[in-house]
């Protein structure tokens, strides 16, 4: 489980709180959707959870560990997709999964099964001996995900995982992600996709301005809105300025 | 603002970085202890540039003496331009062809040879500054010691500022020309690589040869007497294989207003403009074909491996292995990085045994440095340790480890392995590529110097832990700020302030080290305990420093932020 103890983080010496004062409790086994418009702290917020960043104030624990006094072995349990596919573009598909999976641990058994299905699935089978330079953006979406899937986590942190993915994978990373909460796994995501959210997602946090403006089940949510026709409307009443 | 003036002003704008260092310093006031710093590493080079300038004036006084003064504004112009031909190479390969700029230029409304003019303007600034130290002085010394009028002191900026113009333009129609053409071949970053060295090798042998054109070593008396005798033999002498630095000392010398020194402007500023002219025309030809296919995809479907065939996955690597292995191959397959560092350090002995050769037998520097070494065996080992040094450590591969890794930086924040073994990696990385630095520059000392096993094996024993020393140092350098946004590779190492600033430091250090050899030298103890000593003072210098950035890794990995 992912619990966010009042986190904040500002940049410019404090001149802008990218995230205030947030708190939040993802438990095991729950697809937890984090929305907000452009700029609001959802990357920040994930790099936090991730390490990628340090908070200026409260905590973030990992299956009960802080990820700052016990960082290694929250990473241990995370595996991390980025809004934008940056990695080694020298290095082959099969080079980085291999990376991954000497820097993780992954045994030569798993690692060879996960990587086939996963290949197999995503359609990458025949790129992942080419350079990951010559990927298409949506390839270079595809190899960190197979990379994340690998690794097989407890946590998973997805930073708006379907941007790039053709309609078959996106469904497939649908899939998993549920199955990997079924499994009693966690998994904390950014979209902009409202029906994803609403559809995918056993609880929704909206975050607006670095706080955290709704929070909840897509009952609860409804409840605490006027218009409740969808999860588009509750997101543009909460975040209108 | 004018369609090319605008993609300038942006060019340079973005390679200087000018909005985010005013963002840095007022806006986030981050940064603001690097001025002090930055101040020191200035006041640093003042001693020498002080010694330089002497040594300007001394020559000019000796060259006066002959008659021959004229000849510094020769030699300035001509080092000057050999400098930007040898070292603009690689910085136009990578600026023209390697900047992540590009895709985005490509799908705008300009024409290939706006692109290259904004991509030119940065390369011809930076070679602006790279040869301010160098050359300014000489102009600055002959100016002020002939009692120069207002005339020499606004043509002086003039000639300056057409300088680079000449060698960059004519480096940079041979660099679209070989882009254009290894851009047809599969194998695209071997070409470029081994293409590169090809250029660099004529433009060495260019310079082997004009320094040898220059020596008088061929002449005999009566063809010193005739050339000494005439007001701008020695010119001519120096510049008879390079005849722009002719013309451009006759506008400096003469001025405008002569027919001699109008004649060398025209020839000067006709040539620069006729070359920058061939170089637009044949970048609106040639630029676009040697520039799609480096991003392009390696291969249609068809020649991607077959669905179904054997992945080959690894049985599991230590961290510490599988980072090591990251780090050589992203070294090795950027051709940037792989010519900067890898291939640079195995060069710069090569081209520092040609440079000190004259070719011929009385003044060989072999002779020299076993004159030295039998007279006082101490200072020639320590002659050779230095030079074993120099060429491991000053590549700037250690000092540019982190910085490499760019915006992927964040993978190694996420992953799950102690920063230390991280640290540990890319030390090892650094390390081994300084090995091949040092056993080229043993290789040189053997066969080029003809060095005797008991000075290189004692120089090696020396060297390898100070090596090790300096290589913690110039990581620290870099792991304290990282240079992670960066569009272009060369901006990560060649134009990384941290590389210099390490320089600095080692340069600093081995100043130090070369005093206390010394001294030890002179305190009458016997080589063999005064070698001790220095291996002794190596081996503690650089266990220290490992376990200090060891511990400099906890602390600053987690506070930088991808």
């Amino acid at each position: 489980m992912i619990e966010i103890d009042h986190v904040s983080k500002s940049y410019n010496k404090g001149a802008v709180r990218a995230v205030d004062d947030l708190t939040l409790t993802v438990p095991s086994g729950e697809i937890f959707g984090f929305l907000g418009p452009n700029g609001a702290g959802k990357t920040t917020t994930i790099k936090m959870i991730v390490g990628i960043l340090k908070p200026d104030g409260g905590t973030i624990r990992i299956a009960g560990l802080d990820n700052r006094a016990d960082a290694l072995c929250c990473k241990a349990m995370t595996a991390y997709v980025p809004d934008e596919p940056e990695i080694y573009e020298r290095l082959k598909g099969i080079e980085y999964l291999n990376f991954i999976g000497d820097v993780y641990g992954v045994s030569g058994g798993d690692r060879q099964k996960r990587i086939e299905h996963w290949l197999e699935a995503f359609e990458l089978s025949r790129a992942v001996a080419d350079p990951i330079q010559t990927y298409s953006h949506g390839m270079r979406q595809k190899i960190i995900l197979t990379a994340a899937l690998m690794v097989k986590p407890k946590v998973f942190v997805l930073d708006e995982p379907m941007v790039g993915l053709d309609p078959r994978s996106s469904h497939l990373l649908k899939e998993a992600m549920r199955e990997h909460c079924d499994g009693g796994g966690t998994l904390f995501f950014s979209t902009h996709i409202m029906e994803v959210a609403e559809r995918l997602c056993d609880r929704i946090g909206i975050i607006h301005r670095g706080r955290l403006a709704a929070y909840g089940t897509m009952a609860e949510l409804r409840d605490q809105a006027k218009d409740k026709a969808s999860l588009e409307n509750i997101f543009l009443e909460l975040t209108e300025s | 603002m004018r369609p090319t003036a605008a993609l300038v002003k942006a060019a340079l704008n973005s390679n200087f970085g000018w909005s985010v260092v005013r963002h840095r310093l007022f806006v986030q006031k981050r940064d603001r202890w690097m001025l002090p710093l930055i101040a020191l590493a200035v006041v640093g080079v003042v001693p020498t540039m002080v010694l330089y300038f002497r040594l300007l004036g001394a020559a000019f006084d000796m060259l006066k003496s002959l008659g021959q003064e004229q000849a510094l504004l020769t030699l300035a112009v001509l080092a000057g331009q050999l400098i930007i031909l040898v070292f603009g190479l690689f910085y136009l390969i990578s600026t023209f062809y390697f900047s992540r700029d590009l895709e985005y230029l490509v799908a705008l409304p300009l024409k290939p040879s706006q692109i290259m003019l904004s991509k030119f303007a940065v390369v011809l600034i930076n070679e602006y500054l790279t040869m301010a130290p160098i050359i300014l002085p000489a102009l600055i010394v002959y100016g002020f010691k002939k009692h120069r009028g207002p005339g020499y002191w606004i043509i002086m900026p003039l000639t300056y500022l057409l300088l680079p113009v000449i060698p960059l333009a004519a480096a940079g129609l041979v660099v679209v020309g070989m882009m254009r053409l290894v851009n047809i071949g599969k194998k695209k970053d071997l070409l470029i690589i081994i293409g590169s060295l090809v250029l660099i090798a004529a433009a060495l042998f260019l310079q082997f040869g004009l320094s040898r054109a220059a020596g008088t070593s061929d002449m005999d008396a009566q063809k010193i007497i005739a050339m000494i005798g005439s007001p701008d033999g020695l010119v001519q002498s120096i510049g008879r294989r390079f005849p722009p630095a002719i013309w451009a000392t006759r506008l400096l010398y003469d001025g405008l207003l002569t027919v001699s020194g109008f004649t060398g402007f025209v020839l000067f500023a006709g040539l620069s403009i006729l070359l920058f002219g061939g170089l637009m025309a044949g970048a609106q030809r040639l630029f676009f074909g040697g520039l799609v296919g480096l991003s392009e995809r390696s291969g249609s479907p068809g020649r991607r491996a077959k669905a179904g065939a054997m992945i080959k996955v690894s049985s599991g690597r230590h961290p510490v292995r599988a980072i090591f292995l990251r780090e050589v191959r992203l070294m090795n397959r950027t051709p940037i990085f792989l010519l900067n560092g890898v291939l640079g350090v195995l060069m710069v002995p090569v081209i520092l045994a040609l440079t000190l050769s004259s070719g011929k037998p009385g003044d060989d520097s072999a002779v020299i440095l076993r004159l030295m070494t039998s007279a006082k065996p101490i200072t020639g080992v320590l002659v050779t340790t230095m030079f074993m040094i120099v060429c491991a450590t000053l590549s700037g591969v250690a000092s540019s480890s982190f910085s490499r890794e760019g915006r992927k930086f964040w993978v190694s924040k996420v992953i799950p392995v102690d920063y230390r073994q991280q640290v540990l990696a890319k030390f090892l990385h650094s390390m081994a590529i300084a090995l091949l630095g040092i056993t080229s520059a043993a290789a040189v000392l053997v066969f080029r110097f003809h060095l005797g096993t008991g000075q290189w094996l004692s120089s090696l024993a020396l060297a390898l832990p100070i090596t090790a020393f300096l290589t913690s140092l110039n990581l620290a350098v870099d792991l304290a700020r990282p240079l992670l946004d960066w569009i272009s590779p060369q901006k990560a190492m060649k134009q990384n302030l941290n590389v210099l600033i390490a320089m600095l430091l080692d340069l600093g250090f081995l100043f130090l080290y070369g005093v206390a050899f010394i001294a030890l030298g002179k305190s009458g103890l016997s080589l063999a305990a005064a070698l001790g000593i220095l291996a002794g003072l190596g081996l503690g210098l650089a266990s220290l420093a490992y376990v200090l950035i060891l511990q400099f890794a906890l602390r600053r990995y987690p506070s930088i932020e991808a």
